[in-house]
């Protein structure tokens, strides 16, 4: 065990990432009030592309709908019992729900994905921030798959399969125009590669 | 279950002329007109030609008693001493009779209606009297063949045949069971149809794990080369320094103690606690009894692992499907600088409910130099004492105060090398032709901190992390790892 920084010559600056063949465009709007952090690596090589705003509705409408079963339940125990732990309850539900409210319209915009030469990067999480880099060649089926729900926002879900069940590549609220074409684009490029193990 | 398998089949009954009693064909003969080029004739007609060219065979004529016989422990287990107790011994027999000879009768039937065959490239299974059910295996997809022949099979001569598939969420098609010598052709057979994955070692590298310039590349290695027999004292030693074994003689006592103050010596009490003390030393007395007389050998590009006392099971594993190897040191085993080795292949999914059926051991106890043999055996150009794993930062001392020398990682010529583990130190070295993806998390105190974990996704096993490194380098290594897992891919 030696203190050097791994593999030898100490690489901090500019990774080795292939070129990418699309020069980054100005950073979207939103970016503004998400400076470059952790969830944004190698900013010069990589153009992050948001998910959909309607994405937000989609999971807004969601937790409405466990938040409305859940004050229900807690309503009419209070109004039988009388109870003021039920009344406490409410408030704190009432209290968890608005500050999801603020995470979940964070968390929609946390969401990007950026697909590159060789492989589709997948970001997302606001507490626990995740990155995912999956290698086309490694791609063994794509999901496409949209609720009823996300079919009212017109809106799909996207999910890359690899043989590692700890890969994590699900890019939620796609148009379905672009959730076809990144689905086409992935099985054109995993064909091409195509590895498996 | 798993992809490759249809339930078409309406020429089902048309059950090849093979008469029952016929004893187990012999080494197929004649695979090559059952093998259809790819796209040639018989891949429209797949049945017909197989049909043509290689029957159909079933196992071997003595499994449903087998079978039988195995349901036996099963009944007799799930009846448990209280039912025996309860009913008295007369009752209990005959419950036990009734349910074994029912599921003996359950198994003769599923016996005479399952059969395989190898057509192409693919092995098809037959099974079924209501629910036909026909699952067609690719072989380009095995992983690892095993013989496993438990004691009863040990005793009639027979084994069971088990195939690895990825994607499987268990094992695949346990052909239960063939006879000896059927088994271990219809093995040959399977991997040698199994393609470049079991090509010999000196062929050109298909993966990178093989690169250029290794030393076993250029000289061509003798057949069934062994490699590694473990002393069964070492091994029973191993299993005495676990804590298991070391904490039996409190147990005893406490047991021991409470029957003496309270004079309760009842047949039922004594079984029951029989049976739990039995269940507390399962595990190290499992371990001995299945990796006695472990004996790892090479054969070509594949690993054969022969093991057990009671159940032997005889494992062979493509040398390039090996998607991780883990090492670890026990506390207890340190004094004598034993190690244990693991292997990851992509077959064995977690959805096994039996750990044992995952037979990933590649050495149960060995000290540190026959250790590091064998991993530059099965990782070629890996030096087990050469891999370099560097700490992460100081300040990850507020996440890890006591373990953070513990952990390291370290991205050596081919492999990539994560450390962790305080009392039981364990070390995972992940190949970077076998990474399939690459991951990045940060946890809020991390992200406090400026710490991040990269994680290298296998097909098997939990591959490997970095724990907690700095914020800087996690996205060095990151992007470090993926261009060398794609740069070991494509070669040249």
């Amino acid at each position: 065990m030696t203190g050097d920084p791994v593999g030898g010559p100490p690489p901090p600056g500019p990774p080795a990432v292939p070129p990418d063949p699309h020069p980054a465009p100005p950073a979207p709007a939103w970016s503004a009030a998400f400076p470059p952090g952790p969830l944004e690596p190698w900013p010069d090589t990589v153009r992050w592309q948001p998910v959909s705003g309607d994405l937000i509705w989609v999971e807004l409408l969601r937790l409405a709908a466990v938040l409305g079963v859940l004050l229900l339940g807690l309503a009419v125990g209070w109004a039988l019992s009388g109870h003021w732990l039920f009344g406490a309850a409410l408030g704190a539900v009432v209290l968890a729900g608005a500050w999801r409210v603020v995470t979940i319209v964070r968390a929609v915009h946390a969401w990007g994905y950026a697909e590159r030469e060789n492989d589709l990067l997948v970001r997302h999480g606001l507490l626990v921030r995740r990155l995912s880099i999956v290698p086309y060649s490694r791609m063994q089926f794509v999901d496409v798959s949209a609720g009823p729900l996300e079919r009212a926002f017109d809106v799909a879900t996207v999910q890359l399969h690899t043989a590692a069940a700890a890969s994590d590549a699900r890019v939620p609220g796609l148009r379905p125009a672009e959730a076809s074409r990144l689905r086409d684009r992935l099985t054109a490029l995993g064909e091409d590669r195509a590895e498996g193990l | 279950m798993s992809q490759g398998q249809h339930n078409t089949d309406p020429h089902f009954p048309q059950f090849p002329a093979l008469a029952p009693s016929a004893p187990p064909a012999g080494p197929p003969d004649g695979p090559e007109t059952a093998i259809a080029p790819p796209g040639g004739p018989g891949q429209q007609l797949p049945d017909r030609q197989a049909w043509g060219g290689e029957p159909r065979q079933r196992l071997h004529p003595l499994s449903p008693a087998l079978h039988g016989a195995k349901s036996l422990f099963v009944v007799i287990a799930g009846l448990s001493w209280s039912t025996l107790s309860r009913v008295g011994f007369g009752w209990f027999a005959a419950m036990v009779t009734v349910l074994a000879l029912g599921a003996t009768v359950l198994a003769v039937v599923s016996w005479y209606n399952t059969g395989y065959h190898v057509v192409g490239r693919e092995l098809r299974v037959y099974e079924g009297l209501l629910w036909r059910r026909t699952r067609a295996i690719p072989l380009e997809r095995l992983q690892a063949v095993e013989v496993v022949r438990p004691l009863l099979a040990q005793l009639t001569g027979l084994a069971e045949l088990r195939l690895e598939v990825v994607g499987g969420g268990k094992t695949e098609a346990p052909l239960a069971y063939l006879g000896v010598a059927e088994a271990a052709a219809l093995r040959q057979r399977l991997l040698a149809l199994a393609g470049p994955g079991t090509a010999p070692g000196p062929q050109p590298a298909t993966t990178a794990t093989a690169g250029p310039g290794i030393g076993h590349a250029a000289s061509p290695v003798p057949p069934g080369r062994a490699l590694h027999d473990v002393a069964n004292r070492d091994l029973l030693v191993s299993q005495l320094l676990t804590p298991q074994a070391l904490l039996l003689p409190l147990g005893v006592a406490f047991v021991v103690a409470q029957f003496l103050s309270e004079d309760s010596w009842s047949f039922i009490a004594v079984a029951s606690t029989l049976t739990a003390m039995a269940g507390v030393l399962l595990q190290p007395v499992r371990r001995v009894l299945d990796d006695w007389n472990f004996r790892l050998a090479r054969d070509e590009g594949t690993l054969r692992i022969r093991n057990g006392l009671l159940e032997t099971r005889a494992q062979t594993v493509p040398l390039n499907r090996v998607q991780t190897v883990g090492v670890t040191w026990p506390l207890l085993w340190r004094a004598k600088g034993w190690l244990r080795l693991r292997l990851e292949v992509a077959g064995y999914a977690a959805g096994e409910p039996d750990d044992r059926n995952r037979p990933d051991r590649l050495l149960p106890v060995g000290d540190a130099h026959t250790g590091e043999r064998i991993v530059t055996e099965v990782l070629p150009g890996v030096r087990l004492s050469g891999l370099a794993t560097s700490l992460p930062p100081t300040r990850a001392r507020w996440l890890r105060p006591l373990g953070r020398r513990a952990v390291g990682a370290g991205l050596d010529e081919r492999v990539f090398a994560a450390r962790s583990g305080l009392v039981t130190r364990q070390l995972t070295v992940v190949p970077y032709a076998r990474i399939q993806s690459v991951r990045v998390t940060q946890g809020p105190a991390q992200r406090r901190l400026r710490l991040a974990t990269v994680h290298a996704d296998t097909a098997g096993g939990a591959g490997a992390a970095a724990l907690d490194r700095d914020l800087a380098e996690a996205w060095w290594l990151a992007a470090e790892l993926t261009a060398r897992a794609h740069a070991a891919r494509h070669p040249g």
